[in-house]
């Protein structure tokens, strides 16, 4: 039997397979991308799939390039703009309401079946309305950003404080300290990791709150540049706009990420960090 | 009048608590303890059989449904800032360094600490062998580690009673058996009244001055043994005759219901 | 020391006031322009207008908000976010017949129905009448649906003999092309979009207006607020008055009208924009301008647009009198 240069050769393909596992977990995604792109492209050209249909990641990137940069930014501006005082706007009410609701039961009975209302409407539908309440200014179209994103943050950070361990309630009521520094101490402090979840989920709900108002009333944003384009039947453009709006949401999801471990590190998991 | 100090320090009355009063099932009944001052009395019994019960009814934390609790004479009705508790779990907050963690209970208490409470806290750190560690962070600290943190904490508002609930249990044996005698030697330097609550019935012998043996749920006291092991004890105190004999006698305590059945 | 600080303070005044009244008189009527969708080629004028100085020269400063349809862009004018602006008449009469809305057409811009079939040469579809039988493609909200069995009946067909198949109006060329579809709905104002689309796939476009088959009706036309009417009937007199200019400008120079839509909307190109204004000259000028002169808004064919309407949207003909809808005071002088 050959089992004696066995484990060496075993030993061996083991930290090879073990590099290569660790090289392809490192690189997964921009090799996943590339290779995701690539046959994208082939099929495009090989199959001569009519760009109306699904246009090429070349003409794709063309149609990006003839676009001026100025205009891009304008656009992304106006999109980014509503997006985050959206976002700004549900924090300031989410965040609030969830202590509120954590800290009165009754509060809580009344109010969530009404949250569970709102959130359960589809904005897209309510857009409209908004709309003509409100004019076609920046105000209802933060709005409709702001109904889009607050319900995960609420949700979240009522959970977060209500995870709290009973252990740390009961040691602040044998200290008999005053319920506010229950909340502000123990409770919310307790609550951030699940605040940032919710956050996370939130900014890329912001963007597309941002989108879905643009494409109600706007004069600008990407949403309203990715519905012009495909009115002229600009389908590469309008992918441009599609993949550039995915990018800016990619970003803003990462920001949040990085706010968190500055601010709070210790609210990542350690092997995470 | 008798000195404060021979007095019964904590005094349960025919004690008991019902978590439902619709199903009618108690946790505990007819507890009858007296509890000196600065005696270190454990609470051993099946799992579910209401220990921790008896420990949150001491801290004011749950009022019992029948009898009463008292402390220096006085009926507990409402929580008391006079105690320390020391958890199963070390329960310190993620997001404070390990001296802030030990200096909690008093930014909690009173909203702001002063240069000679941060003194303090890092007193008690050195004397638990934390002195290096007070600016490090809670998940840097190994299991036990974190467990002394959580009696210092406990201990900084110098409390008189030192409730334990569990507090080994989820540390591994040799840790456990360590942090024990270290619990003692503070003992020995900082005088408690001590509720140690535990499950398991040689670190009950170890530590206690008297142990309190209650049965399966309806908790009910089936003995209460006076340790006359002789201080200090160590790891030698384990393998003399007279522990093995009590450590039997309530081992028997616990499993003869099961011998029965 | 006092009067030494005050005498320049009081100078700085006079200064922002005499600036402030000059401003005042300097600055322009503002207006604001609805249209029913997002800009093109078909929305040209009042680009042009812009561009080409006509409304400055009546001394007025129009803002544009695209809007999304018809109907929105009525109840847009009737909320009073915007004055004035360009919409489906049909819409505004229906809107006007269910919740008298507060808007009132003042100027026509479509004389005739832009509602058609699309198909590609080569296709057994070569008239109104070969569609009996047919799957056609149409989007869902279009105001052209409603008019659809109505036209079928005026061809001698039965309401029923085309099946639709509803698809969002990004996907209608898409099926065409592929030959998914034979035939799809849409308007006369998108037809240099679908023959470029048409020519990118090898293919060539085939057009049946609805107006061959009979559907005789004003389309989009000038729409007011009544509110703005009423209230700044000087600046609603020019603002028309320009209006009608740029549009007979947009038509008789449809390159530089495309130049201008480009100067203000990046997004629209110039070219394609030219090639819409080219293909839809029928919808503005036609045998009912030449009979009846661009803009004006005839009872007869008041009439007649409600009688197409009513049907389409189930109302009663007698629900309302076509001339509520329509308010002729700001017509401008025919040359």
């Amino acid at each position: 039997m050959s089992q004696k240069s066995m484990p060496n050769k075993t030993a061996l393909s083991d930290t090879a397979t073990l590099a290569i596992r660790q090289w392809l977990l490192n690189y997964a995604s921009a090799l996943f991308f590339i290779v995701f792109v690539v046959m994208w492209e082939l099929i495009c050209r090989v199959g001569k799939v009519p760009v109306y249909i699904l246009p090429s990641p070349v003409s794709i990137v063309n149609a990006f390039f003839d676009v001026e940069f100025s205009r891009w930014l304008e656009h992304l501006w106006a999109t980014l703009r509503v997006a985050l005082m959206g976002f700004a706007l549900s924090i300031c009410i989410s965040i609030p309401l969830a202590i509120a609701m954590v800290r009165s039961e009754v509060l809580s009975r009344t109010i969530y079946p009404a949250l569970v209302v709102i959130q359960s409407t589809p904005v897209v539908a309510v857009a409209p309305l908004i709309i003509v309440l409100m004019g076609t200014g920046d105000m209802s179209r933060v709005l409709i950003t702001c109904l889009i994103t607050f319900f995960p943050l609420v949700v979240s950070t009522a959970t977060g404080m209500l995870e709290t361990p009973e252990e740390l309630i009961e040691l602040s009521k044998s200290l008999r300290a005053p319920r506010y520094r229950e909340t502000w101490q123990i409770r919310i402090p307790y609550a951030i990791p699940h605040i940032f979840s919710g956050l996370k989920v939130s900014i890329t709900l912001a963007i597309i709150g941002a989108v879905v108002a643009e494409f109600v009333a706007a004069e600008k944003g990407l949403g309203y540049f990715i519905q012009f384009s495909t009115s002229f039947f600009k389908i590469p453009q309008a992918f441009a706009g599609l993949i550039f709006l995915a990018v800016v949401s990619l970003v803003l999801f990462k920001s949040v990420q990085w706010a968190q471990q500055w601010l709070y590190p210790w609210s990542i998991p350690k092997n995470k960090r | 009048m008798t000195k404060a100090s021979e007095r019964a320090f904590v005094r349960m009355e025919q004690v008991g608590h019902c978590y439902d009063p619709a199903a009618g099932n108690m946790a505990v009944q007819q507890i009858d303890l007296e509890i000196h001052r600065h005696e270190f009395v454990a609470v051993v019994g099946p799992s579910g059989c209401g220990k921790s019960t008896l420990l949150r009814m001491v801290a004011g934390l749950l009022i019992p449904s029948a009898g009463k609790v008292s402390v220096f004479d006085r009926q507990v009705t409402e929580p008391r800032d006079d105690v320390g508790i020391v958890f199963q779990k070390p329960t310190l907050l993620p997001w404070l360094t390990v001296r802030d963690n030990v200096l909690f209970p008093l930014k909690h208490k009173y909203g702001l600490v002063t240069a000679a409470d941060k003194v303090r806290a890092e007193e008690l750190l050195a004397m638990a062998g934390l002195a290096q560690f007070s600016a490090r962070m809670p998940d840097e600290l190994s299991g036990g580690m974190q467990q002394r943190v959580g009696i210092v904490r406990a201990l900084l508002l110098n409390p008189d009673i030192l409730l334990m609930d569990e507090p080994f249990s989820a540390l591994d044996a040799m840790t456990r058996e360590q942090i024990g005698f270290d619990l003692l030697d503070i003992w020995t330097e900082h005088p408690k009244t001590v509720l140690f609550i535990t499950h398991s019935i040689s670190e009950a012998v170890l530590l206690a001055d008297r142990v309190l043996v209650m049965s399966q749920r309806p908790g009910t006291v089936l003995d209460l043994i006076e340790i006359d092991i002789p201080r200090p004890r160590s790891s030698a105190t384990i393998n003399s005759p007279r522990f093995a004999e009590l450590t039997a006698r309530i081992r028997k305590h616990i499993y003869e219901p099961e011998v029965h059945a | 020391m006092l009067k030494k600080l005050t005498k320049p303070l009081l100078q700085v005044t006079a200064l922002a006031a005499a600036l402030g009244c000059s401003a005042m008189t300097l600055a322009a009527d503002k207006v604001t322009f609805q249209l029913d969708w997002l800009p093109g080629g078909d929305k040209a004028p009042v680009y042009v207008g812009i561009q080409q100085g006509f409304f400055a020269a009546e001394d007025l400063e129009v803002k544009i908000a695209s809007g999304r349809g018809s109907t929105d862009a009525v109840t847009k004018m009737a909320t009073g976010q915007s004055d004035v602006g360009t919409a489906d008449i049909g819409a505004l009469m229906a809107a006007k017949a269910r919740d008298g809305v507060p808007v009132s057409a003042v100027l026509s811009y479509f004389s005739q129905a832009p509602h058609a079939f699309f198909t590609l040469e080569g296709s057994s579809i070569k008239s109104l009448k070969d569609v009996a039988g047919k799957k056609i493609a149409t989007s869902p909200f279009t105001s052209s649906n409603a008019f659809l069995p109505l036209v079928l009946k005026e061809n001698g067909m039965a309401a029923d003999s085309v099946t639709l198949v509803k698809s969002d109006p990004g996907a209608l060329s898409p099926m065409l092309m592929t030959g998914n579809i034979e035939g799809i709905i849409a308007w006369v104002t998108n037809v240099a979009l679908y023959e470029k689309q048409a020519a990118e796939a090898g293919k060539t476009l085939r057009v049946i207006p609805w107006t061959d088959g009979g559907l005789d009706l004003y389309s989009s036309s000038l729409l007011a607020a009544d509110k703005f009417l009423s209230e700044r009937p000087d600046v609603a007199k020019r603002f028309v008055k320009a209006f009608a200019k740029a549009v007979q400008f947009t038509y008789a120079n449809p390159d530089k009208a495309g130049a201008d839509i480009h100067a203000i909307v990046p997004e629209v190109d110039a070219a394609i924009a030219a090639a819409q204004i080219r293909s839809i000259n029928g919808l503005v000028y036609n045998d009912v301008t030449s009979h009846d002169g661009f803009g004006a808004l005839t009872p007869e064919r008041m009439a007649l647009t409600w009688k197409w309407v009513s049907q389409a949207n189930d109302l009663a003909a007698d629900a309302m009198n076509p001339e509520v809808a329509v308010n002729r005071d700001f017509m401008p002088e025919q040359k």
